[in-house]
């Protein structure tokens, strides 16, 4: 029963957000009222979230379903979250492969493009003043500079992603 | 098939009995019976021949379960380097899957970065749902979701476990001070790379300064966005593509 109400909550949370951030007042309320956590606990979730990859998303649904229910309300959970990707993504996908090459919908595509390259570039922007702007009028050179090295790294002399991250964390061990 | 064929063959004989005794209500439902049962039997015929045909080529299914496995298997790499809101991911699968296996092209990372942002759910699922669908259909897609969360749930149920002493430890949070700090040129580069399909045209860069200015100082719904930049374009270029830019 437990596990069938954590993966309908955790449909609804998918269902409901879009993401990111916007999730966090949406799995509070539905994780306060079947009482499977305290509010400090939800705070604890982000900062987990943070630790570990992946998405906030699936990692607050692992959290709160490993604590509420162990492995298996854990696994219900998650996927519950990938619910609305796993129906209603894969609809629209289905329907854009069988619009491809239709003229309409090149020339959308084609203003939406710049846009998604647009949100791309923001996001860098505002994760680069929340990172290197921690608080008003202090500047974190020292992530600043981990961000600079990695960086020319990654673009000047091609080493892969995953590489790239491991180099960076060991920067941070050192420079701190 | 030969029953099939026994039947079409009564239903015949009927249609010609009632024709010839002059039953004409009779006569008309025994011919809209018969073009039932060759409609129905077409059908079946191309099920039939269809079905051979996979099982007949078991090189076939062998070589989409590897297809299927090297998705899971990159899906799984990329979602263990995912730090940052995902965003990250992107950069990766441009590296991994048009760069490398040439599944897909760069038009359509695009299309499916915007598309997923702007439906309800985790945006990177989305997006590896999107990807997996375009590869390899619906086991494709499954097979990247599933692919992609696998390291996460592993991830969260060690830090969970170790959580009490991870929280003040110093050395993780000068790691985590480090990766936080990487993601932000892993997503410039995946945006330097994504400039040559996003631009084209004086006014592609219009909807680009317009969209990155509203996303950077206003934290509007990221559907709106998108939908506006979708009637823009069908405003712009009406159906009218032109060829000479590329």
């Amino acid at each position: 029963m437990t596990y069938l109400r954590l993966f309908l909550s955790f449909m609804k949370i998918g269902f409901c957000s879009f993401g990111g951030m916007t999730m966090i007042p949406v799995i509070n309320d539905e994780v306060l009222r079947y009482g499977w956590m305290t509010a400090s606990e939800v705070m604890d979730i982000v900062a987990v979230a943070e630790m570990t990859p992946g998405s906030l998303g699936i990692n607050c649904a692992t959290f709160v379903g490993l604590r509420t229910a162990g492995i298996w309300g854990a696994l219900c959970a998650s996927l519950g979250v990938m619910m609305p990707s796993l129906t209603l993504s894969m609809v629209a996908a289905h329907f854009i492969f069988r619009l491809k090459g239709n003229k309409l919908l090149e020339s959308a595509m084609r203003g939406v493009r710049p846009a998604s390259m647009g949100m791309l570039a923001a996001a860098a922007v505002t994760l680069g003043i929340t990172t290197f702007l921690p608080e008003s009028g202090v500047i974190a050179w020292k992530r600043i500079g981990i961000a600079v090295i990695s960086g020319s790294v990654l673009i000047k002399g091609r080493l892969s992603i995953p590489k790239t991250i491991l180099l960076a964390a060991v920067l941070g061990l050192i420079l701190g | 098939m030969k029953r099939k064929n026994y039947l079409f063959f009564i239903k015949f004989c009927l249609v010609y009995e009632h024709f010839v005794k002059s039953y004409y209500v009779d006569t008309m439902a025994a011919i809209g019976f018969l073009i039932l049962d060759l409609m129905e039997k077409e059908y079946y015929d191309k099920k039939w021949k269809i079905r051979t045909e996979n099982k007949r080529s078991r090189a076939f299914q062998m070589e989409k379960f590897k297809k299927l496995c090297t998705i899971f298997y990159i899906m799984a790499k990329i979602g263990l380097f995912t730090f940052g809101g995902g965003w990250s991911i992107i950069a990766q699968m441009q590296n991994e899957f048009v760069d490398r296996k040439h599944w897909m092209t760069e038009e359509q990372v695009v299309d499916y970065m915007s598309l997923a942002k702007s439906f309800p759910g985790v945006m990177i699922i989305n997006m590896s749902v999107f990807c997996g669908y375009a590869m390899a259909g619906v086991e494709g897609a499954v097979a990247a979701a599933v692919g992609l969360s696998t390291p996460a749930l592993i991830a969260i149920a060690v830090v969970t476990y170790f959580y009490s002493s991870l929280r003040d430890n110093i050395y993780v949070e000068r790691i985590l001070n480090g990766v936080r700090s990487v993601v932000i040129p892993i997503i410039v580069s995946a945006c330097l790379k994504l400039k040559k399909t996003a631009i084209q045209g004086r006014s592609s860069y219009g909807i680009l300064i317009l969209s990155f200015l509203v996303c950077v100082l206003t934290g509007v719904n990221k559907l709106l966005v998108v939908v506006a930049a979708l009637v823009a374009g069908l405003l712009i270029w009406r159906g009218e593509i032109p060829d000479d830019v590329s």
